[in-house]
């Protein structure tokens, strides 16, 4: 993120903490236009993108971006285990850790979350909270953390018991996060 | 178990049983001929890395005693816990069972999974599962079990027992992987980076997770209050294992029961950090399953409806609940922290320092609990050295629970005259005299030193004789190879009374109680009086304590009776200093940190509430305390030293928070101070005279040596320790001298 938008000190510590777990951040307008934007920049050239609609943030939001082709927001099996990008939302976000929370009860958000080597979560500014431990508390975010069945992501898969340290496991190999101001 | 000649030969599943002592012998060659390079890297950046993440916790001391509590509390209401999530398992739509054995567990999985008539499963790390041997009775029912952690998916490969409960495979380096695969995958592409390796891996089991009828993960932490599970990983294998196939099953044991999912706050900021040293590994999932999203469907196929299995397992543990000792253990959260910062455990690792499924210092309570007692005999390896306790996230007190271990094992061994009479001339209490000659030699150090410095010169004559280290050497175990200091012809007592005792004539001296701890006064008088000196040097008053033992030595070896007889006599010598608000200065930092924090295991209460009230303190510290212009009274320029040192530090020492005065006091007088950064010398007391560990002892003493190999590149330094092992281990590994920081100080002082 660009040392000149981030406007928040909580903000500001989740780009850093994010970029420190090897994620790539860029926080951005909260308009379809920005978003869809963002999000095709982010993937390039990839030939499919998973999408799991959001649960939270409006959907008009996305409303560009799915205008692409080659958007699949109800793939086939087929193309579930191959595409190279997934989108979703996330429901919250961890300045200290640069973790983004995804809930993965809906649909398909758990696998469009884990099966392309490119992820990217979409997160809007006010949901970022300070520590992991929050997302316990019945009082941060309505409790939302305490209901749901999410996942914290933080960076993409790592391993290192293959000796060095190698990104990109099972999951992801890459993870973009776009910050809605 | 017949010894092999080459250690390179040892597999590691010939040695994960330690009950006989020979597996533990040959477990530590095997283990430092093939693993150590690996083992020490990878424990070591763990180490580093857990220190620097929990120093950003604002708060680590208050979520430490937070983590400690909810598990004490979980573990007191347990029965009454496990009820409750039975009930919020079963409203969630999943199944729970409660499995009294190891065995009950794996059939109660093999049923769930042939009900599903499941050919394939998918496993994420767990080593619950490793404890009951799930593996071999999944697959004697006929179901292939693909281990999809990538360290598992090695030790599948292999054929290996974990060496760490964190990173189970951490004892392969990169080219023995390589090696490995090539040999078990007869396969010509090229391996030879941790990418090759990696995708390798992940192609193979790509096909798994798609394929699979079910996924087996272990769990975290359980809420009891809502049947939430905590699942902490980094490579994103078991959120393929919970999410795609339509059967998921988690096997824990009942210790990892909270009362509340409120409760992962707390350790979602430990677990981690403590472990491996991320602020978050890449994914940690919170789920009360079944998922509600479903399960991916082959093409072509509807997805199945989903089903999920808790499968909690007793194997002993309501037995450690019962047992005050074993029911420490039971708060643990398995971060591995006290593997990583043990200085033996990262020489060797959890094949030596381990068994069939738990390892490092934590490891024997739990082999012990799970298994039989003689399975934690690798719990030796324990020196107490202490430096995992103040690491532990749940504050448990690893030393005590191993020395507690020790003192069963020693009374497991048959009684015999010998001992007993040699127990009762050195001054074993009556029911440690069954122990191994060796341990109540090593425990009665202080009555063979009183003895042997009354004749020091033939004392010293005797013990340079090649026959008589021999003889020291089978019957009480002490290696040959192990350079011994010689006998002072004067211990501190004597020193002290021939001492005048003027003091620098300040406006009000303030008293300070030396204890004459047995280690300097039989073994290193000068230091002692260096120490006397010093601090009468900035100020102080300073009176000796007759030489009365400890305790150390005797809970070292696991003779806690005798230790707690000595404490008792030492306590009550001291009390009345204490109470008067006397300040008591101890030189040897193991007893410092006996009469700081040990005593409390082995005092009364009503003698330690009393006790704890002192000032016990190191004697740099208060030589720092006193204030004064250190830079004149001690001027480093001064010292025929020289100016620059190497210090190291004993590692109880900084345990109890008494090490970085000494640093200040060695820079105020202008010294140019190079500190260690191991965890401990090695040496650790008796440990590194036994014979059985004499080279594990100096293959941990190299990485200090090496360090001061680093700092004397641009030109000598003079070597300095505080702690009497410290100064045995470098004067053996470096060949020279080691002064002790007091002597350094007082060889700046004009005579």
């Amino acid at each position: 993120m660009q040392p000149a938008i981030a406007q928040s000190p909580l903000l500001e510590e989740f780009a850093k903490s994010a970029i420190q777990a090897v994620a790539t951040v860029e926080l951005i307008e909260r308009s379809p236009a920005a978003l869809g934007d963002a999000i095709l920049r982010a993937v390039g050239e990839a030939s499919r993108i998973l999408y799991a609609p959001p649960h939270e943030l409006p959907s008009e939001l996305f409303s560009e971006f799915v205008r692409d082709r080659r958007v699949r927001a109800e793939p086939t099996p087929e193309e579930m285990v191959a595409s190279a990008a997934g989108v979703t939302e996330a429901f919250a976000g961890v300045a200290s850790t640069g973790s983004v929370c995804i809930d993965i009860s809906f649909e398909r958000t758990g696998m469009v979350s884990l099966l392309a080597p490119l992820q990217i979560a979409v997160v809007a500014a006010e949901t970022i909270v300070p520590q992991p431990r929050d997302l316990f508390r019945a009082d941060v975010l309505d409790g939302r953390g305490l209901e749901r069945d999410f996942v914290f992501v933080t960076g993409p898969s790592a391993t290192a018991d293959m000796g060095p340290l190698v990104r990109g496991v099972h999951g992801p190999h890459k993870l973009h996060i776009i910050v809605l101001r | 178990m017949a010894s092999v000649a080459n250690p390179a030969e040892i597999t590691p599943r010939q040695v994960a049983n330690k009950s006989d002592k020979r597996a533990l012998l040959d477990a530590i060659r095997m283990t430092l001929a093939v693993q150590s390079p690996a083992v020490r890297h990878n424990t070591q950046t763990f180490n580093r890395n857990r220190y620097a993440a929990t120093a950003r916790l604002a708060d680590y001391d208050a979520l430490k005693d937070r983590a400690r509590e909810i598990k004490q509390n979980a573990i007191a209401n347990l029965p009454e816990l496990l009820r409750q999530l039975e009930a919020s398992v079963h409203a969630n739509g999943g199944h729970f069972y409660l499995a009294k054995t190891a065995a009950d567990a794996d059939r109660y999985i093999c049923d769930v999974l042939t009900r599903h008539e499941a050919k394939l499963v998918v496993k994420g790390k767990s080593i619950t599962s490793e404890e009951t041997k799930l593996n071999h009775a999944l697959e004697a029912a006929g179901i292939e079990v693909a281990e999809t952690d990538l360290a598992e998916f090695i030790l599948q490969v292999a054929d290996e027992q974990p060496s760490h409960i964190v990173a189970p495979a951490l004892h392969y380096s990169r080219e023995r992987i390589t090696a490995l695969f090539k040999r078990k995958f007869a396969t010509e592409l090229p391996l030879d980076t941790g990418e090759e390796l990696t995708v390798f891996a992940r192609e193979k089991l790509r096909q798994k997770f798609i394929a699979a009828a079910a996924g087996i993960s272990g769990a975290n932490l359980i809420g009891a209050d809502s049947g939430s599970i905590m699942l902490v990983e980094s490579e994103g294998n078991i959120r393929m294992t919970t999410i795609l196939p339509p059967v998921h099953i988690s096997i824990a044991g009942i210790e990892k029961v909270v009362p509340s999912r409120k409760d992962f706050g707390t350790f979602i900021e430990l677990l981690p950090r403590s472990g491996t040293g991320q602020p978050l590994t890449s994914y940690v999932s919170i789920l009360h399953p079944p998922l509600k999203a479903p399960p991916f469907a082959a093409p072509g196929k509807q997805p199945k409806p989903r089903e999920f299995h808790l499968v909690l397992i007793d194997n002993g543990r309501n037995r450690m609940r019962e047992d005050p000792v074993l029911r420490e253990a039971l708060r643990c959260i398995r971060c591995s922290a006290c593997l990583n910062s043990c200085a033996n455990f990262e020489t060797v690792g959890g094949h030596a320092f381990g068994g069939e499924t738990y390892s490092g210092g934590i490891g024997g309570s739990w082999e012990a609990g799970t298994g039989t007692l003689m399975n934690a005999r690798f719990s030796e390896l324990c020196t107490g050295c202490s430096r995992c306790v103040n690491n532990c996230p749940v504050r448990i007190d690893i030393p005590w629970l191993n020395e507690n271990l020790r003192q069963r094992m020693n009374f497991e061994q048959p009684g015999s005259a010998g001992k007993s009479m040699f127990g009762a001339m050195t001054g074993s209490a009556v029911e440690d005299r069954v122990a191994p000659l060796q341990k109540q030699f090593f425990a009665n150090y202080h009555t063979m030193a009183r003895r042997a410095t009354r004749v020091a010169s033939v004392s010293n004559a005797i013990t340079r004789l090649r026959f008589v280290r021999g003889l020291m050497e089978s019957v009480v175990g002490l290696d040959r190879r192990r350079k011994l200091p010689p006998f002072p012809p004067k211990t501190w007592e004597e020193l002290h009374r021939s001492e005048p005792t003027h003091t620098a004539t300040p406006a009000e001296p303030s008293n300070v109680l030396m204890l004459a701890d047995v280690f300097t006064n039989y073994g290193s008088p000068e230091r002692g009086m260096a120490s006397v000196r010093a601090l009468r040097q900035v100020g102080f008053n300073v009176e000796l304590s007759a030489a009365l033992p400890d305790g150390r030595a005797a809970m070292s070896q696991g003779m806690v009776a005798t230790a707690r007889e000595q404490a008792k006599v030492l306590a009550a010598t001291l009390l009345p200093h204490v109470e008067s608000g006397e300040v008591v200065c101890v030189v040897e930092p193991s007893v410092l940190a006996m009469l700081r924090s040990d005593f409390a295991h082995l005092l009364d209460e009503a003698t330690w509430t009393r006790f704890a009230k002192g000032k016990f303190l190191e004697p740099m510290q208060l030589v720092w305390s006193a204030g004064g212009d250190l830079a004149g009274i001690f001027p480093a320029a001064r010292s025929p030293h020289g100016a620059r040192v190497f210090y190291h530090s004993h590692c109880q020492q900084r345990t109890c928070n008494a090490a970085n005065e000494t640093i200040e006091v060695l820079r105020a007088a202008g010294f140019d101070v190079v500190t260690s950064s191991v965890e401990c010398c090695g040496m650790a007391g008796s440990f590194g005279y036994k014979h059985e560990y004499y080279e594990l002892s100096m293959a941990v003493g190299e990485d200090l040596f090496e360090q001061v190999r680093a700092a004397e590149k641009d030109g000598p330094r003079t070597l300095v320790a505080s702690g009497t092992s410290c100064h045995e281990q470098l004067w053996a590994g470096m060949g020279r001298e080691v002064l002790h920081p007091a002597e350094l100080l007082m060889s700046t002082v004009a005579t």
